[in-house]
């Protein structure tokens, strides 16, 4: 019953997202108002039906109706209720369905913010969305449904992936995750819409940089949260592998950075265009390549679904994705015309240039070490990885350039400058460098590449500080209170650019706290009997004992660690094997005690409950917690700056009202 | 039309697209090495914490399982305790032999002291028998049957049921 409306629902979203693509692309030829309403319409109609479908997933999941075959594959009767809102997700067909409610949610509302604007981009760009809307409304309905009907239901079912029910973490890191990659649609089609058009004129960037901004937003904390699932989780200490997979989400966000950044340049001289678009377009392509790598079981990795039928299908929509991107670009590019050169090499703008060629550099390394393996492959039949010593080689010292121009930039002034204002801009944050990075050679740091690190974070951190607050040091000395300037100058009319160096900030600070705990961190492997104590890292770690925890789901073996530094018990930590039903190895879960100078963290690797002893492996790490709160306060930061300002939008009005009032400050 | 994007997307495109259509359809941790069927390239490595050589020729007569593997690589930090208890279970019927390569004999040692060890552990210092091998990454499992030829290959971290099925191979 469940089973056939499921199917319905997703078959009229199909019909309804095919109907509106060809409806949108059709006004969008003919200029057609009321095309343009009808496209508005099936998007809406669209969005209904694909979150209706959702919901009855989730009512079946709650449900415990196993004669729906998703339910019967990931459902279980045993486990708590927030893990069967989660298995949503958990399992192919299911997240291929959230997908679609996520893009259903974005399209809905992307719609719904355009209203009444952009009317030369909208028709188009409806039916870009809508068209993708279609593809994965017939991966739904066909290689990947969930709602087929399981003739004989089972009584119970086997639970999902036990990984996923270790920790709350991964029923945030996949939400945040599709956030971001399903929003990259959006922007996607404005671009696809301004190629279309041949014009990216000033209207257009708004609605281009919010929307990609949105996605960028949830992708940087769905990498910041995987990273840190990794990190409480998987017991190595570390948060990051190079795993195809996560790789495969840092892709789209490199290149989502550099397109937030060279729209500036749009914005201020007219020039880049075409290298926007493309970097609009790339971070999309991106997208469906991570989602090809993770759902087609090429790729070896934590996250690979397995095999299945729907990798040809991904496979050919991002064939056809680049075929219509590159032949947009091709036969457009040249319509958007440039309004300017750059003109020193000394320039904000010279600097833009820079980071992009740094970004996009960074894209191809990444990608090439992603792929390089398949390229191997298919040219001598061998089969190999590309470990972590390739890419922490290439990948550091672009990483620190970019840092480095992410001090310099900001420094630099618009234009043309001459020698002594280049001189004035970058000679005084110097100290900002020396400073930093004595701090870190003071703090007992020898390793050149975070020595320099810490150099270009001082840079950075000072032009950034600096910049930060001039609007406000400029009201003041005009002779206005520090109140009244900072919220003025600060708060509402330079909100944005406020809050982008507020996410540089945090950058920095995420930058030192990756390149210093990774180069910094101690590892010491130890084994205990009971009662022992040892020394590990400046503290004293005593084993106190192993004890078993039976839950409906799982089994858990914990060893109690007590932690004490200079005498006194700072932590109890409790490293764990959890035993999962359905799984034979069982799962191990360390236990971290979180400061902010650093981590120390237990992993269990050996334990043994007659004998009452295990083995050990203590990590301490400097700064760890830093990554999260940065990343964390970035996203903030950056969605602040996205609050429509309500005084600008008075101001619009009563600019286009002759006889209001005029604006008193 | 701008005739060097459409050159440069297209060349692009299809490589990208080629690249990954070969993959599709094909297990990932299957190894086609045309080292199967070939008998095992002899080594002498030294042990770890004994500096004894070890040939994987002395242990001709029964099957051998080779694991590469090293401590920087955390799959195999996971496969490990698979590795060990199996040792454990299936020795003296089976030899298991690991080799170490792009790392430290210290480093090797406390991993194993810790971590525990059922069987022999040998250092490739300069990555030659990895070379002889065919190893492109870590961890890579050979199975070698009694006549010393190698039957199976595996690659990325082994769970229980991957090594027994291969075990199977060879004690036939």
């Amino acid at each position: 019953m469940i089973a056939s409306l499921g199917r319905i629902l997703i078959l009229a979203s199909l019909l309804a997202s095919a109907a509106g693509a060809l409806i949108g692309f059709y006004a969008g030829r003919t200029r057609s108002a009321e095309g343009l309403q009808w496209a508005r319409r099936f998007a809406y109609f669209y969005a209904l039906l694909i979150i209706g479908a959702t919901m009855l997933m989730v009512y079946a999941l709650l449900a415990h109706d196993f004669s729906v075959s998703y339910v019967a594959q990931v459902g279980s009767r045993a486990i708590p209720t927030w893990v069967t809102i989660v298995s949503l997700w958990s399992s192919l067909e299911g997240s291929i369905l959230f997908w679609g409610f996520v893009l259903g949610a974005y399209i809905a509302a992307a719609t719904f913010f355009t209203r009444g604007q952009y009317a030369e981009y909208q028709p188009d760009a409806i039916g870009v969305w809508l068209a993708c809307a279609a593809f994965f409304s017939f991966l739904i309905a066909g290689p990947a449904n969930p709602f087929l009907t399981v003739p004989n239901p089972p009584l119970d079912g086997p639970g999902p992936n036990p990984l996923l029910q270790n920790h709350i973490l991964m029923a945030i890191h996949p939400p945040f995750l599709y956030l971001g990659y399903v929003g990259m649609t959006i922007p996607f089609g404005f671009a696809c819409a301004a190629l279309i058009k041949g014009r990216l004129g000033h209207g257009i960037l708004k609605p281009l940089r919010e929307s990609l901004m949105l996605p960028w937003i949830f992708l940087s904390l769905a990498i910041m949260l995987g990273g840190w699932w990794a990190y409480e989780v998987l017991g190595w200490g570390g948060y990051w592998a190079w795993d195809p997979v996560e790789n495969a989400s840092l892709l789209p966000w490199l290149t989502a950075t550099a397109a937030l950044h060279s729209i500036m340049v749009v914005e201020r001289r007219g020039i880049l265009k075409g290298w926007t678009i493309t970097l609009v377009q790339a971070s999309f392509l991106l997208v469906l390549l991570g989602t090809f790598m993770t759902r087609s079981g090429v790729f070896n990795s934590v996250h690979s679904f397995t095999q299945s039928a729907i990798g040809p299908t991904i496979l050919g929509f991002l064939g056809v994705s680049l075929v219509f991107s590159v032949a947009l670009l091709a036969f457009r590019i040249d319509k958007l015309e440039s309004e300017g050169n750059i003109e020193g090499a000394a320039s904000r703008e010279a600097m833009f240039l820079v980071n992009n060629l740094l970004f996009v550099l960074l894209t191809f390394t990444v990608l090439i070490g992603t792929v390089f393996p398949l390229v191997v492959e298919a040219v001598n039949g061998k089969q190999m990885s590309v470990g972590r010593p390739y890419f922490d080689s290439m990948v550091v010292p672009i990483g620190a350039a970019l840092l480095f121009i992410l001090g310099v930039g900001p420094a630099l002034p618009w234009g043309r400058a001459s020698r002594e204002q280049v001189k004035k801009a970058l000679l005084p944050p110097i100290a900002g460098a020396v400073l930093f990075a004595a701090l870190g050679y003071v703090a007992n740091i020898r390793n050149g590449w975070t020595l320099l690190t810490l150099a270009f974070g001082g840079y950075a951190a000072y032009v950034t500080f600096a910049q930060m607050f001039l609007p406000m040091l400029q009201r003041m000395k005009r002779g206005d209170g520090a109140g009244t300037a900072f919220v003025d100058a600060q708060l509402v009319r330079g909100r944005r650019r406020f809050a982008s160096y507020l996410v540089h900030g945090a950058v920095v600070i995420c930058v030192i706290a990756i390149a210093v705990s990774s180069t910094m961190r101690q590892t010491t492997e130890l084994h205990f009997t009971k009662g022992q104590t040892q020394q590990a890292s400046g503290h004293a770690v005593t084993f106190l004992g192993i004890e078993e925890r039976q839950e409906p789901h799982r089994l858990s073996t914990i060893a109690r660690f007590s932690v004490a530094r200079e005498g006194k018990e700072v932590a109890v930590l409790e490293p764990r094997m959890n035993q999962y039903q359905m799984m034979r190895e069982p799962i191990g879960s360390p236990d971290v005690h979180t400061t902010a100078g650093g981590d120390y963290y237990i992993a269990l690797s050996n334990i043994d409950t007659a004998a009452q002893t295990v083995s050990i492996t203590v990590f301490a790490s400097p700064l760890v917690v830093w990554i999260w709160i940065s990343v964390v306060f970035m996203g903030l930061s950056a969605l602040f700056g996205l609050v429509p300002s309500r005084r600008r939008a008075a101001v619009a009005v009563r600019e286009a009202m002759p006889d209001a009032t005029p604006e008193t400050a | 039309m701008n005739r060097t994007v459409l050159l440069v997307g297209i060349v692009i495109s299809a490589v990208l697209v080629g690249i990954l259509s070969v993959g599709l359809g094909k297990n990932p941790n299957e190894i086609r090495s045309p080292l199967i069927g070939k008998p095992a390239p002899s080594f002498a490595l030294k042990e770890v914490g004994t500096g004894r050589t070890v040939d994987v020729a002395d242990f001709k007569g029964k099957p051998v399982v080779v694991n590469f593997w090293a401590t920087w690589c955390g799959p195999c930090w996971e496969e490990h305790p698979v590795l060990v208890a199996n040792a454990r279970m299936m020795q003296p019927n089976v030899q298991f032999l690991g080799v170490v390569f792009q790392d430290t004999e210290e480093k090797i040692l406390s991993f194993l002291q810790q971590r525990g060890s059922a069987y022999p552990t040998v250092v490739d210092e300069k990555g030659k028998t990895a070379i002889a091998y065919g190893v492109g990454g870590v961890p890579e499992t050979f199975f070698i049957d009694r006549n010393g030829v190698i039957v199976a290959k595996y690659n990325g971290p082994m769970n229980a049921d991957a090594i027994r099925a291969h075990l199977d191979k060879v004690m036939r």
